[in-house]
């Protein structure tokens, strides 16, 4: 491990799952012990983290704050369709390359003075430092910025799944030996401090098992009553304890029905910024309908909560 | 504690937890890192180290609990007074077991004693036992171990003795009693007895207490093994049977799996589609055409002095092959064709442009059917709409062409599963021709094996000489096969 590069003030916060825990939550990110499990080990182990779980349960956020806890650069590489390495890995400074060439030609008769006929000019050629395919002329994209960044990133992987399985295997080497490989130049390798990698995936496909055993699995799910509400006093801590009580038990009560897409975290979170907003004290199921949407996004969803909303809230109401 | 992760490991493998060998040695990493101490912190540690999807996770989490189950030692083999309970294990439920276990033990640690003592003087030892008093210390290594109260090291010791014995290998759930009996052996059982031998022929107040009390802990030990040898061999032995009966299934001819089996073919044939879908998904392919990829293309020039000589194209696309296959539902075909349909509606996923159809004489798309219905209606609907008629491959090819020949291109892949008996019909080897020349492949499942092709009205010779490949298809490794290569071909 490279524990002689950590900070020591870093060293404190990860020193048990508790304090990770801990330190999460002081950066307002409540989370289960597992997910501050899998933060202590990712870092011990110095494995990638791949986070799975339905939208809007704090993926992403989770290596966000992972990073602000920490106090590291956060570098994000957003996955879609089509990603290649030339946007993820590496790039070439082509128009400066392109700029070299026009210059080389016109000191070509310099370098090449005195030299006769072919063979000695190709020589004194060969003596001339190529430096056309070097790190001067090397664009680094996130992964690559991610492994050369001193003193350690967080490299935020999001929607892995988006991108074709083709970034996959691109990916495999620099997740199991946090290395590169250039053709041009070869293998860059990583420094003292490897960079934390969170991955996250929402399912859309399924990633290939060589990427899944590389990585720690974490699933995330949707919090129970008491983690949720704990979220919500953390993130809108205006909002008051009834009113706390009652949306989230509203919010589980609709993640047990059929709906296309059922309120996340997120969602909460936003419906209890908009009940904030309209000042109101207590959940009224007139309330609740003129709000539906920041919850809901959905029209059949909304429709189908609409059609049993007393139901429902009486149900969350006394729930406990 | 090595050798005990390793087990687990191999229990999780049982269980269908696809465990490598780096995921192994992570596990080794990970448990070095939280501590043997922490129950709830192992298994939140491990769980992120070797489970990697939703059903491993939940996989793990039974696992995990059968097979690192020593908390339950600590409540038994407690001393029955309860003033020399410690002060921390307070807990209703746990107090309320070690009441019971000692309840029992009095009532049978006497009688159920294999030491050998006359029953005339039970009931003076029960009398003794009532009145706690000193006692004397015991000598043999098992007993100090039972009078020891010191339930971790009890239930490592069990550990210990079970590999020993080679608890993992146990099959048969006969073999429970045998492996018990070994593991009390090994754990030095002859000792004890024997101490026990010598204090009975004590006379000493001590060693009597001593006697009954090793005597009931000894009990208690014993059932404590043989429910640890339980759990192992749920967790060995029953995986394992799966496994076989899943290995079997697979192999065997379709037409002969019986009945009551269809249940695990099914879910077998969903899991065969679900891996296939995994290998195959999304292929795809650089185009000849659309937006130019000018940084790419430059740098390909260099090489030509900066002028622009190669193209290079930005747009990738992705290939969706398309399949049709058709499904002989005549009577001698129901079951295969059964199967057939299964692992055709269970692709629909991987390959999107998948039209079935079905038929014995008439021919009639059941594309829609499928995507309606749940996969048991679908199949039984069309068995019900199309199986049962005599066959008319003719008739077929016939309808075919009129439903679906115009859409044959050379993307397509037609897939025929059929035993080629045409009943003397009219062959119409000229259609089949047809299609193969209009698309990209065209293959023919039979599940008579090759020798019967061509005998009797068996038109399989003369269709052979018309597709791209023929197949002997009649196990599910058969059509795991064929579909495996299939969708190589067509992706």
């Amino acid at each position: 491990m490279t524990e002689s590069a950590i900070r020591p003030d870093n060293a404190a916060l990860i020193a048990s799952v508790a304090s990770v825990q801990d330190a999460l939550g002081a950066q307002n990110y409540i989370c289960s012990s597992q997910i501050a499990t899998a933060v202590y080990l990712a870092w011990h182990l110095g494995k990638p983290v791949l986070v799975e779980g339905p939208p809007g349960v704090g993926k992403t956020e989770l290596a966000k704050t992972t990073a602000r806890m920490l106090d590291l650069s956060l570098i994000r590489l957003q996955c879609y369709e089509g990603l290649d390495e030339a946007k993820a890995l590496y790039e070439w400074k082509y128009g400066k390359q392109l700029l070299y060439i026009q210059v080389l030609k016109e000191q070509l008769g310099e370098i090449l003075q005195g030299a006769v006929g072919l063979k000695a000019s190709v020589a004194r050629l060969h003596e001339f430092g190529d430096i056309f395919f070097s790190e001067e002329f090397l664009e680094p994209r996130p992964l690559l910025r991610a492994l050369r960044e001193e003193g350690g990133s967080v490299l935020l992987i999001d929607e892995v799944d988006k991108a074709d399985q083709e970034f996959e295997s691109l990916l495999l080497e620099i997740l199991s030996d946090f290395q590169v490989s250039i053709p041009e130049i070869g293998t860059v390798k990583a420094g003292a401090q490897k960079p934390l990698v969170f991955l996250t995936s929402n399912n859309t496909r399924e990633i290939s098992d060589a990427l899944k055993r590389r990585c720690l699995h974490l699933y995330i799910p949707f919090p129970e009553p008491k983690l949720e509400q704990e979220i919500i006093r953390a993130r809108v801590p205006e909002i008051t304890e009834e009113l706390r009580r009652q949306l989230v038990a509203f919010v589980q009560e609709l993640r047990e029905m059929d709906l296309k897409k059922v309120p996340a975290i997120s969602e909460t979170i936003d419906w209890a910024r908009t009940l904030l907003l309209l000042h109101s004290e207590a959940l009224e199921a007139d309330l609740i309908k003129d709000t539906l949407n920041v919850i809901l996004k959905f029209q059949d969803d909304i429709d189908t909560v609409e059609a049993e909303l007393y139901s429902i809230t009486g149900r969350a109401l006394n729930r406990r | 504690m090595e050798r005990t992760l390793a087990n687990f490991i191999r229990a999780l493998r049982m269980a269908d937890v696809r465990v490598s060998t780096s995921e192994t040695l992570d596990a080794f990493r990970t448990a070095e890192i939280t501590g043997w101490r922490d129950r709830t912190a192992l298994k939140q540690a491990l769980a992120l180290a070797l489970p990697k999807t939703a059903d491993e996770k939940d996989a793990f989490d039974a696992c995990f609990e059968q097979f690192f189950r020593f908390d339950d030692f600590r409540s038994e083999g407690k001393p029955e007074d309860p003033t020399d309970a410690s002060p921390d294990d307070d807990s209703g439920d746990e107090a309320g077991e070690s009441g019971d276990s000692a309840a029992g033990g009095e009532g049978e640690a006497p009688g159920g004693g294999g030491g050998g003592r006359s029953s005339g003087s039970d009931a003076e030892e029960l009398e003794e036992l009532v009145h706690p008093g000193e006692m004397s210390g015991p000598s043999s290594e098992l007993g100090q171990l039972l009078m020891a109260e010191d339930s971790s090291r009890l239930s490592l010791a069990i550990a210990n003795a079970a590999r020993d014995a080679k608890l993992e290998e146990i099959k048969v759930f006969t073999q429970k009693g045998l492996y018990t009996r070994r593991i009390m052996e090994g754990m030095g059982l002859a000792g004890l007895q024997e101490e026990l031998g010598e204090l009975g022929e004590s006379t000493e107040l001590p060693d009597r207490r001593l006697a009954a009390e090793l005597r009931r802990r000894r009990d208690g030990l014993r059932e404590q093994i043989r429910d640890h040898v339980e759990r192992q061999f749920l967790l060995h032995a029953d995986a394992r049977g799966d496994r076989l009966r899943e290995e079997m299934l697979r192999k065997v001819k379709l037409s002969n799996v019986e009945h009551r089996n269809f249940r695990h073919l099914r879910v077998l044939v969903q899991k065969m589609a679900k891996q296939l879908a995994a290998a195959h998904s999304r292929r795809r392919r650089v185009t000849k055409r659309g937006q130019l990829n000018v940084p790419k293309m430059l740098r390909r020039n260099m090489r030509h002095g900066g002028e622009l000589v190669e193209l290079a194209w930005k747009s990738t696309k992705i290939d969706r092959p398309k399949v049709y296959a058709i499904c002989d539902v005549s009577g001698s075909m129901t079951t295969y064709a059964r199967f057939m349909l299964m692992l055709l509606y269970s692709l629909e996923e991987v390959l999107p442009n998948v039209r079935a159809f079905a038929f014995s004489s008439d021919l009639g798309e059941v594309t829609d059917l499928f995507r309606r219905e749940a996969i048991d209606d679908a199949i039984a609907l069309t068995l019900k709409d199309y199986g049962g008629g005599s066959t008319d491959y003719g008739q077929a090819f016939e309808d075919f062409e009129r439903l679906a020949g115009s859409a044959l291109d050379n993307r397509s892949t037609l897939i025929i599963l059929g035993d080629a008996r045409n009943n003397f019909g009219e062959a119409r080897t000229d259609l089949l021709r047809g299609f193969r020349d209009r698309s990209k492949r065209v293959m023919w499942l039979n599940p008579e094996p090759e020798m019967a092709w061509g005998s009797g009205d068996s038109e399989m010779r003369r269709y052979q000489a018309h597709v791209h490949q023929a197949n002997v298809c009649n196990s599910l490794l058969h059509l795991e096969r064929v579909v495996s290569n299939l969708l190589r071909a067509v992706t």
